[in-house]
């Protein structure tokens, strides 16, 4: 299964996905600035990682593009859309996911409900259509749910379907987040760190899967990861954020040499060296299959 | 897991739809049957017990409602409401106002326009509902327990709406509720005289059918709802508003509709409020119905239909049990002899009640239900109860750091 990123190259070009381009973002909470004047463009179709130490402000980043802060200054474009000046329900209405960093499912429900929430933005129902079953919303929740079942099963959650997303492992409530931003049938994925907390097998399970998202329905996807290894082998780019700046921006094998790159990582002192990331890009071990470790 | 990688995934997996599996879940045959077994013994009832029970039955079956309608709203969306009993009051007085008649009775020059009780029900939840839609640009804004404090406001709009507005109200003494009839067939002792397998129907026969009914559509609507699109979306914004706003939810307008159709319940519990009295009154409409409608709803379990329900027989039938039996029940007195009023030892019991709920079962009467059913299946085999997760949610989801400050969505 060598052949995992190569796929990435076979990917169907789809017209519909436009490139999203964050211009001069600010975003400052009482004195502190959490982003300043950040600037990037995540091309259609690529997988763009944005890294940085903690509280670079990565997942602030996230928030705007989701439409949960309001930037002080600049935009964000997604095609015609100004995703700076829209609701964050509006966001999802355009076809942008997310999956959070830290879980934010409804625990006492079971995937499947959390998941069938993903449709939400493609279905109809209302109180009154729902309450009274009408025809068309069971035949909605029908259909639906076959597609979600698909996702569930893609993402390894098809036999957990009907189980309370809270008494899941981490790893699988990951996942549930993953499926349930998918479920959305988005143009645009964010994926905030989605294998914090996985092993070493989920996270190259992962890693696999979000190449076969990309690669399978040509969507770009924004990646928020520490986990060195893994931007390394998935990402087409790398935008660095440290203190709220961007320091670098371009392919894997550049940021990854970068000086200001390196002084933000050896002086936070928490991250992996380089070296170790730039071997593991190398071997590609995070996109391999190791067969015989799945009983 | 293993037979998740066996499989090749591929762009037919993800990329397109494809029929199968669904993700509709699976009904244990348990519940339905218990359902219709209730159901049956509930219309055989009134052939078997009497007049007493049959009334407090229906007080019940209204109170069922109310309670259903509250717990859509806090239970199941996290929203705090102290209004309810203004939104009763609202159904109530609507009620009495459309469908009773003009004249003066006393000092008080009372107005109706005497339509029929059919219209006048649908009228008060309506009017119910309308109040409720004018409330629900606040309730959009406004989170928790912030709700909570402003619906406050109108217990003490509707208090003084009672008292004043007298032609309508009837004011300080209260008017008496016109009795309920369906197309000619009355709900009262005659009209026409009825008798079932010998037994004669009579208003309390009658007026239990009308509950029965009224409280099981109001059930099945909830369950209904809560079990599809509005419902998921509700429930995940009680869990997290930004969550729910960034997987598509309109969330202020969600807030709004779901007190529109809390104050509806309410609307409709308080005309069969007005009917199981015989009247209106502006004390009985006060805060205190507001809080007792809240013990229903924590007692029964937050979140659960089944559960708001159970709660609601406990709490509006104990005080009129305790009234009954006031020579039997230790501590308790009937008028003018020692001991607690009736009234009074309820509000002890659930007071203590609640606190044992919130220690041992804070999934109310309804996860109490649930772990007995649990019992002898398989873990994760059956459907958990709605009720179970209203419970676990704060407890087992992790309230997200990279999630705003509440508020930031709006
Ligand atoms: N709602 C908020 N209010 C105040 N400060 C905030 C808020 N959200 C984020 N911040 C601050 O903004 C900075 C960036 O936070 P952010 O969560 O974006 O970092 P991050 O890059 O995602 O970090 P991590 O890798 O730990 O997830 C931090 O200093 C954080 O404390
Ligand atoms: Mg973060």
């Amino acid at each position: 299964m060598d052949g995992m990123s190569a796929s990435a190259a076979g990917a169907e070009i789809r017209s519909d996905i436009p490139s999203v381009d964050v211009e001069n973002v600010s975003v400052r909470f009482g004195a502190i600035k959490a982003l300043s004047e950040v600037s990037f463009t995540v091309e259609p179709g690529t997988i763009h990682a944005i890294i940085g130490p903690n509280g670079a402000g990565k997942s602030t980043m996230f928030n705007v593009l989701s439409g949960v802060y309001k930037a002080a200054e600049g935009q964000v474009r997604f095609g015609d859309s100004r995703l700076d000046q829209m609701r964050p329900y509006q966001i999802a209405g355009i076809g942008v996911a997310r999956a959070f960093q830290n879980i934010a499912l409804s625990g006492g429900q079971t995937v499947a409900e959390n998941l069938m929430l993903g449709r939400h933005h493609l279905t109809k129902a209302g109180f009154i259509a729902a309450g009274l079953r009408l025809p068309r919303a069971t035949r909605e929740g029908k259909i639906h749910g076959e597609r979600v079942a698909e996702i569930a099963e893609f993402l390894e959650l098809g036999d957990k379907l009907h189980t309370p997303v809270g008494v899941l492992s981490y790893g699988d409530q990951k996942r549930v987040e993953v499926a349930r931003a998918l479920c959305t049938e988005p143009r645009l994925l964010l994926l905030d760190e989605p294998v914090a907390g996985m092993n070493a097998e989920e996270t190259d399970r992962m890693a696999e899967a979000i190449l076969e998202i990309r690669s399978a329905l040509g969507i770009s996807v924004v990646l928020v990861e520490h986990d060195m290894g893994m931007v390394m082998s998935l990402a087409d780019r790398v935008t660095v954020l440290d203190f709220g700046r961007r320091i670098a921006d371009g392919t894997p094998a550049e940021v990854q040499v970068h000086p200001e790159v390196i002084r933000a990582y050896l002086g936070s002192g928490d991250e992996i060296n380089p070296a170790e990331a730039a071997e593991a890009a190398a071997t590609g071990h995070h996109s391999s299959e190791t067969p015989g470790t799945h009983s | 897991m293993s037979e998740a990688t066996a499989t090749p995934r591929g762009s037919t997996r993800i990329g397109a739809p494809a029929g199968g599996r669904s993700a509709a879940p699976r009904r244990s045959f348990l519940r339905p049957l218990i359902l219709v077994v209730l159901l049956v013994v509930l219309l055989a009832l009134p052939i078997y017990v009497e007049e007493f029970w049959l009334r407090t039955g229906f007080a019940v079956f209204g109170a069922i409602v109310g309670a259903i309608g509250l717990n859509l709203l806090v239970g199941t969306t996290g929203q705090l409401s102290l209004a309810h009993a203004f939104f009763l009051a609202c159904g109530a007085v609507t009620y009495v106002f459309v469908s009773g008649d003009s004249g003066g009775i006393g000092l008080a020059d009372l107005s109706g326009l005497g339509l029929p009780p059919l219209v006048g029900m649908i009228a008060g939840v309506l009017v119910a509902g309308l109040a409720g839609l004018l409330f629900s640009p606040i309730a959009a804004r406004l989170r928790g327990i912030y709700l909570g404090v402003a619906s406050l406001g109108l217990v003490f709009i509707g208090q003084h709406v009672l008292n004043s507005w007298t032609s309508v109200t009837g004011g300080f003494n209260g008017r008496s509720a016109p009795e309920f009839s369906l197309f000619g067939f009355t709900f009262g002792n005659r009209d026409p005289e009825l008798f079932v397998v010998g037994v004669p129907f009579r208003e309390a026969e009658r007026l239990w059918y009308l509950g029965l009914v009224l409280a099981f559509l109001a059930y099945l609507f909830a369950r209904n709802l809560l079990r599809s699109r509005p419902g998921r979306a509700l429930q995940t914004l009680r869990d997290s508003e930004v969550a729910a706003s960034v997987m598509g939810v309109n969330v202020q307008r969600y807030k709004a509709r779901v007190f529109l159709v809390s104050s509806m319940y309410a609307g409709l519990s308080g005309v069969m409020y007005a009917l199981s009295i015989g009247s209106i009154a502006p004390e009985s409409f006060g805060l205190e119905l507001s809080i007792l409608f809240l013990a229903m709803i924590v007692l029964g379990g937050l979140g659960s239909v089944g559960g708001a329900a159970a709660g609601a027989v406990f709490v509006s039938a104990l005080p009129l049990v305790f009234q009954r039996y006031a020579d039997v029940v230790p501590f308790v007195g009937g008028a003018g002899e020692g001991g607690l009023a009736p009234g009074e030892a309820a509000r002890y019991f659930f007071g203590l009640a609640i606190i044992l709920v919130v220690m041992f079962e804070p999934a109310g009467l309804a996860g109490f239900a649930g772990r007995f059913r649990r019992k002898g299946r398989d873990p994760g085999g059956g459907r958990p109860t709605s009720s179970s997760s209203a419970a676990t949610d704060s407890s087992t989801t992790s309230v997200p750091s990279d999630r705003p400050a509440q508020g930031s969505t709006s």
